[in-house]
This record gives structure tokens, C-alpha cells and sequence, in this order.
């Protein structure tokens, strides 16, 4: 964890305002993301809710399918499974994939749709053929069931990355972007602070030396006023000395 | 006299069969099984019974599909033991038996040959029963025509396909149409085989037989609507041996609906009380039920019911 870190840059006004400006960006980016780590974890919750459900649902509907399975071997004599499997080619039930949006994160949604008629309808004609039917049922609803769930559970995994990165990074903001700027700014007023108090310091000494030098001067002169010998220098033009325009 | 000559060819057989009827579940077994909450209870219960130690070889954890196996292997074991014992006409009747398990395992062959699936992985799923020699030799084949041509008119199968299917229907029907069309010529030989050896073989084997033509017409008449299977089609299906022929056959070729085909039974006196209990709605039986709890009641009434 950076302690007491800051940007090395050079403490300049100019350097000031785009701090300012920076930890102004910083601070609405970190509403934004929190604003969306909030969305996604609403929804998140919400799948969660939805998923027990099915998954409850599931159960009693996988058992329900599992016993009209028994009964239709106990009508029909088990070499139906076989039947069927021999007779599988194309898929009739198949899933399309679609996208849905939360908050900017795509989430996988999967839907499932019949293709093509029913090629079993024969099965147990003769005999069985009302347990065929119930089974067919029981197996289709819990095959849909199983394509709900399939994608819950897959936003769900989705989400949660989503959410874990998001909200690394609103801390990360929080924490360190945001104190890291702060730091910076904090530097760069103390060091312009200080350039000012170097400046006036400076000024002030140089006042003092001006002030010592004039008083040299102011007391030879008396001290040869007193002597008796007027030196009236005139004025020497090489020896310009501007007169301070401050002092 | 002829209670005399009967032993000679059926004595040891029947003695036998008795012995496996007294050897099955009663009432008092299912309850005892119905108490079982794993299935090492329920092997425990079996080997209480004449089941014995059909299971004891079997490593666990126990698997539902290993006791059905091991179930099957066991009733194959003694039918087979009757089947060598027997002469004539008992062997031709166990025979007509294994028909109907022929039958279906002809259709899983013929579906699996038309899909390209390999002959090795076919076999082990046929059911015992129904075996015949030139299982092997299916995988020549490709289309279901060319199968009959080389193998199926070996087997004893052979007339049921001559009777009522050409060439060309197999390669176009339904597969289950022609196990449905199998079938009827199969329990029309049946009939005329029990109706030959005559006294207590026909008069019992001839109503179960009616009963199972006419239960498949109503069922099949039933199970139809809402498919693609023609009025037509349907009426090649209906075998000819029961209650049902030909009136009722012709009244049930003609039926749209449930309530039809409830008509047409009315006719009928055991059919019609069928027919009333019967429902669709969770908790009644339904007509598949009445149908089966009926040809259970046929079958008990063939069981010798001297008591020694």
C-alpha cells in the first residue's frame, strides 16, 4: 500500500490547476463507478433470488420426470431407452444465444426453441402410449428448465467478475488515485508556499543591504562635510547608477 | 384317458412351473419391499424369498440397471431350461413366446443398422429371450430391404413380414408401424396355433389373446389421434382375432375422438366397465391402467389353481 507517495512534478501554478483538474475528474469517475458497481449488484441479487427458485423448481421436476421414466418402463418394458437412442439424428430442441445489457456488461442469455415435429410420436403406439406422452412432457419441461438455469447461472459468473473488477477499481480510486492527487496538491501549494516566502526574504534582505549601503554613504559624506572638504563630485556620467524604481 | 399320457411329455415341466409359481412375490414380499430405503435392504429382502442369491455376487454400491439385469438373466436361465425340455406342441407355444421379444429385437436392429451404428454395440442391448442365429449377420445390411432379403427370411419371423409387408414398405414406414404391423400377424398366428391344439390351451389362451387384439385396436386407435398416422394405416394395425372383429374394428377405423371410440366399446360388455373408471386426471387410473389391472385377472385364471 503506497504510503506517502505523490506525482513527481515540478510545483508550478500550471501544475496546480491540472491537479485541481484531476482530482475533480477522479472524483466523478469514482460516482460513476460506484453508481455501477450499485446497478450490478442490484441485478446480481435479483439472479441470485431467481436462481434458488429454478434450482428448488428443478428438483421436484427432475424427480417427477425421473418417476414418469420408471413408469413408462414398467408399461412398456425397458428396451424403449435403446429404441430412442438408436433413433437420435438431428436435434430438436435447440437454444439460440442472445445479449442482454446492464449497466454496460453484456450478459450471455440463452432461448430455446423447437426445430422440427415430433419423431418419436409412434413410441408406444400400442401399448404405453399415454406414459410416452406424460414422460415426453416432464422431460421437456425439464429441459427448459435446465436451459433457464444454464443461463443464469452463466450472467450470474459473468456479474460477478464484472462486479469484482468494478469495484476494485472504485477503491482503488478511492484510495489511492484520490489521496495521491490530494498529496500532490498538498506539495505543490507548501513548495509554491515556500518559493513566496524565499522570494519576500530575498527582497527583504536585499532592502536591508540598500538601506546599510545608503547609510555608508550618508555618513561618509557627513564625515566629510564635517572636515571641512566639500567634495562636490559632478555628476559622472559614466558611473550611471539608476535610481531603484521599487526602492 | 388322456390326463394318463400327459406326464410323459409334460409331468416334469409342470411340476416345475408349479414350483415358480409358488415361488412368486406375495402381497406380504411387497410390503416387506416397499419398507426397503436402500437397495442393500431390498437384495437383503430378496434373498428371504426364492430369488435366493441372485445378487450375491454383485460388488456394491448396487445400480438399479444391475438388478434388472441380474432379474432378466434369472428368468431367461429358466425359460430356457423349460424351453430345451419341452417336445411338441409346448416347444412351438414357448416358441410363439419368444416371438413377440424377437419382434422387438429385430426393430432395435433394423434401427441401428439404419443409422450406421456397429453390430457389437446392438447385440448386448437385444433382449435374451428373443435371440435367433443370424443376429450376427445383420450388420451386411444397409437398408431395412436388403436385411429381409438376407437375413430375416430365415428366421421364424419370416411369414409375419410375408403376411402383410412388402419390400418397399420397409424401407419407407415408420419403424414403429411396421413393429405394430409385426406384431398383429404374430398374435393372429398365435390364435390360429391355440385354436389348433384345442381343449384347455384354446379356451384360455384364446380369450387372452382377444383381450390383447382388442386392448391394441382401442389403444392404438386412441394413441393415434393428434399424429400423422392415416385412418387407413390404422386399420392394418388392428389384428383380426378379437371381440372387436370385424364391427367393432370397422367402428374404430372410423373414430375421431375419445368419446367415439368410447361408443364403440359400450358395445362391449367387459370394455364398457373399463372404460368408466377411466380418466386422464392425476389420481384416476387411466385406461392404460384398467386395460393392464384386466389382462392380470386373465392371466391369474390360467394359473393352476389345484392346491397340493
Amino acid at each position: 500500500m503506497s504510503g506517502k507517495e505523490r506525482l513527481a512534478i515540478f510545483p508550478s501554478r500550471g501544475a496546480q490547476m491540472l491537479m485541481k483538474a484531476r482530482l475533480k475528474g477522479a472524483q466523478k469517475g469514482h460516482s460513476l463507478l460506484k453508481k455501477k458497481a450499485d446497478a450490478l449488484q442490484m441485478r446480481f441479487r435479483q439472479i441470485l433470488g431467481k436462481i434458488i427458485e429454478t434450482k428448488t423448481l428443478m428438483g421436484e421436476v427432475m424427480k417427477e420426470a425421473a418417476f414418469s421414466l420408471a413408469e413408462a418402463k414398467f408399461t412398456t418394458g425397458s428396451g424403449f431407452n435403446d429404441n430412442i437412442l438408436q433413433n437420435v439424428e438431428k436435434a430438436k430442441f435447440k437454444i439460440r444465444t442472445k445479449k442482454d445489457n446492464v449497466a454496460g456488461v453484456t450478459l450471455p442469455v440463452f432461448e430455446s426453441y423447437q426445430d422440427g415435429g415430433d419423431t418419436y410420436e409412434f413410441t408406444g403406439l400400442a401399448r404405453g402410449g399415454q406414459q410416452f406422452a406424460k414422460l415426453k412432457k416432464n422431460y421437456h419441461k425439464a429441459v427448459v428448465l435446465l436451459v433457464e438455469l444454464a443461463s443464469l447461472q452463466t450472467s450470474f459468473v459473468t456479474l460477478d467478475e464484472v462486479i469484482k473488477i468494478t469495484n476494485r477499481r472504485v477503491n482503488a480510486i478511492e484510495h489511492v488515485i484520490i489521496p495521491r492527487i490530494e498529496r500532490t496538491l498538498a506539495y505543490i501549494v507548501s513548495e509554491l508556499d515556500e518559493l513566496e516566502r524565499e522570494e519576500f526574504y530575498r527582497l527583504k534582505k536585499i532592502q536591508d543591504k540598500k538601506r546599510i549601503a545608503r547609510k555608508k554613504t550618508e555618513d561618509a559624506k557627513a564625515a566629510l562635510q564635517k572636515s571641512g572638504v566639500v567634495l562636490e563630485q559632478p555628476a559622472n556620467m559614466l558611473d550611471e547608477q539608476d535610481k531603484d524604481l521599487l526602492f | 384317458m388322456l390326463g394318463s399320457f400327459f406326464n410323459i411329455d409334460g409331468g416334469y415341466l409342470e411340476g416345475l412351473c408349479r414350483g415358480f409359481k409358488c415361488g412368486i412375490l406375495k402381497q406380504a414380499d411387497y410390503l416387506n419391499l416397499v419398507q426397503c430405503e436402500t437397495l442393500e435392504d431390498l437384495k437383503l429382502h430378496l434373498q428371504g424369498t426364492d430369488y435366493g442369491n441372485f445378487l450375491a455376487n454383485e460388488p456394491s454400491p448396487l445400480a438399479v440397471s444391475v438388478i434388472d439385469d441380474k432379474l432378466r438373466e434369472k428368468l431367461v436361465i429358466e425359460f430356457q431350461h423349460m424351453r430345451n425340455h419341452a417336445v411338441e406342441p409346448l416347444s412351438t407355444f414357448l416358441d410363439f413366446i419368444t416371438y413377440s421379444y424377437m419382434i422387438d429385437n429385430i426393430i432395435l436392429l433394423i434401427t441401428g443398422t439404419l443409422h450406421q451404428r456397429p453390430i457389437s454395440e446392438l447385440i448386448p442391448k437385444c433382449h435374451p429371450l428373443g435371440s435367433f442365429e443370424q443376429m450376427e449377420a445383420i450388420h451386411v445390411a444397409a437398408t431395412p430391404a436388403e436385411l429381409y432379403n438376407a437375413v430375416l427370411v430365415d428366421t421364424p419371423l419370416a411369414p409375419f413380414f410375408v403376411d402383410c409387408i412388402s419390400e418397399q414398405d420397409l424401407d419407407e414406414m415408420n419403424i414403429e408401424i411396421i413393429r405394430n404391423t409385426l406384431y398383429k400377424a404374430y398374435l393372429e398366428a398365435f390364435f390360429a396355433f391355440c385354436k389348433d391344439l384345442g381343449g384347455t390351451t384354446a379356451e384360455s389362451m384364446c380369450e387372452i389373446l382377444a383381450f390383447e387384439a382388442d386392448r391394441r385396436a382401442i389403444i392404438i386407435t386412441i394413441n393415434s389421434f393428434g399424429t400423422e398416422l392415416t385412418k387407413d394405416d390404422r386399420v392394418k394395425l388392428y389384428p383380426k382375432v378379437g371381440k372387436l372383429y370385424p364391427d367393432g374394428l370397422a367402428a374404430l377405423a372410423r373414430a375421431d375422438d375419445y368419446e367415439q371410440v368410447k361408443a364403440v366399446a359400450e358395445y362391449y360388455a367387459e370394455y364398457r366397465a373399463l372404460f368408466e373408471g377411466a380418466g386422464n386426471n392425476p389420481g384416476e387410473k387411466t385406461l392404460e391402467d384398467k386395460f393392464f389391472e384386466h389382462e392380470v385377472r386373465f392371466n391369474i385364471v390360467t394359473l393352476p389353481t389345484t392346491v397340493f
